[in-house]
């Protein structure tokens, strides 16, 4: 379990760098065409950057046997 | 800084997570975290305390008075923000919240363990704001009503007998794995954190470059990382309650319509 560990973590952070990515690109995006609703889309890109964030965290946790019984 | 380590070494040794946690009693098994904890509550009483001080002239002059004041507005940005005008009642939690976990995320970059870098206090953070929400929830709708709230829609009765089941076991799963969501966010964080600190460490004794502490240059991103994990949190907190607390979530279409109209003769 341990030896496939590392390409687990690597490939978890490919998605996971693919889809903070996207985040970030669609965010910035909405900000340049609308700058007086940044507040708002600050809040939501936070919100969504969290969700996927945590994707990768529990990969972490399966990946190393932390909670694998 | 060579006190400070062992010091949180010894701290850590103590804590819950650590790997010669004795077993012996519980008051041992989590004196480290216990320490911790009353450190961060005693440095926010002394804040407190502080900027109380500070309150009772026309302009505040005190800097801890001015920082308080800066940090409420903040909160309060982002309770009538998510949750609406009626959120300005749950200022206090969120305050709580707030401070407790910045607080610790900030221990958590000085001596490398913290309370919220420790499992079992995530984890009753995330109970204590998820049971809050249900006892808000309850508050706001009933009992019953927020029992209903976990039903979906109404449906007719033929399909209600199969399908309003289901959907009450997936909500009630779903909320559990908020508790779980909530915790090992912050956690995996936090401890995370520190242990790539720990393991980037290590790289300048390997290459000859034992005079580099290599890992203490991720000191900004983990400043972000304390400053952000704080803001989700609270942010979340505040999204589960908007979520449990709207008046009458029944009809979507009618209500967005009417309070569209109400935003639009506002304005």
């Amino acid at each position: 379990m341990l030896a496939q560990a590392p390409l687990a973590l690597g490939l978890a952070a490919l998605g996971c760098a693919i889809g903070l990515g996207l985040i970030g690109n669609g965010a910035m995006q909405g900000m340049a065409r609308q700058p007086e609703a940044i507040n708002k889309l600050q809040i939501a890109m936070l919100i969504a950057l969290a969700f996927v964030e945590l994707i990768f965290i529990l990969t972490v946790f399966i990946g190393l046997g932390k909670f694998a019984v | 800084m060579g006190l400070l380590t062992r010091f949180s070494l010894l701290l850590a040794s103590g804590s819950a997570e650590g790997e010669h946690a004795t077993k012996a009693s519980p008051f041992g098994q989590f004196l480290g975290l216990m320490i911790l904890c009353s450190l961060v509550i005693l440095f926010i009483v002394i804040f407190l305390n502080s900027a109380k001080k500070g309150l009772n002239t026309k302009f505040f002059g005190k800097l801890t008075t001015k920082l308080l004041e800066q940090l409420f507005v903040f909160v309060e940005g982002i309770a009538v923000g998510v949750i609406g005008a009626h959120g300005r009642k749950y200022i206090p939690m969120l305050m709580v919240l707030w401070m407790m976990i910045f607080v610790s995320n900030i221990l958590a970059m000085v001596i490398h363990s913290s309370p919220t870098s420790d499992l079992s206090f995530n984890i009753a953070l995330a109970l204590i704001a998820v049971g809050y929400v249900q006892w808000e929830g309850g508050r706001a709708h009933g009992p019953l009503g927020h029992l209903k709230h976990f039903a979906g829609p109404n449906l007719p009765i033929g399909l209600a007998i199969f399908i309003t089941p289901v959907i009450f076991l997936i909500e009630i799963i779903s909320e559990a794995m908020k508790n779980v969501s909530l915790s090992l966010r912050l956690y995996g964080n936090i401890y995370g954190g520190g242990e790539a600190v720990k393991s980037i460490n290590e790289l300048g004794p390997q290459y000859g470059m034992a005079w580099m502490n290599f890992g203490d240059l991720l000191f900004p991103i983990k400043l972000l990382t304390a400053v952000v994990q704080a803001l989700i949190f609270c942010l979340l907190f505040a999204v589960y309650l908007s979520l449990v607390t709207q008046p009458h979530d029944d009809h979507d279409e009618d209500n967005d319509h009417a309070s569209q109209g109400k935003v639009a003769s506002a304005h």
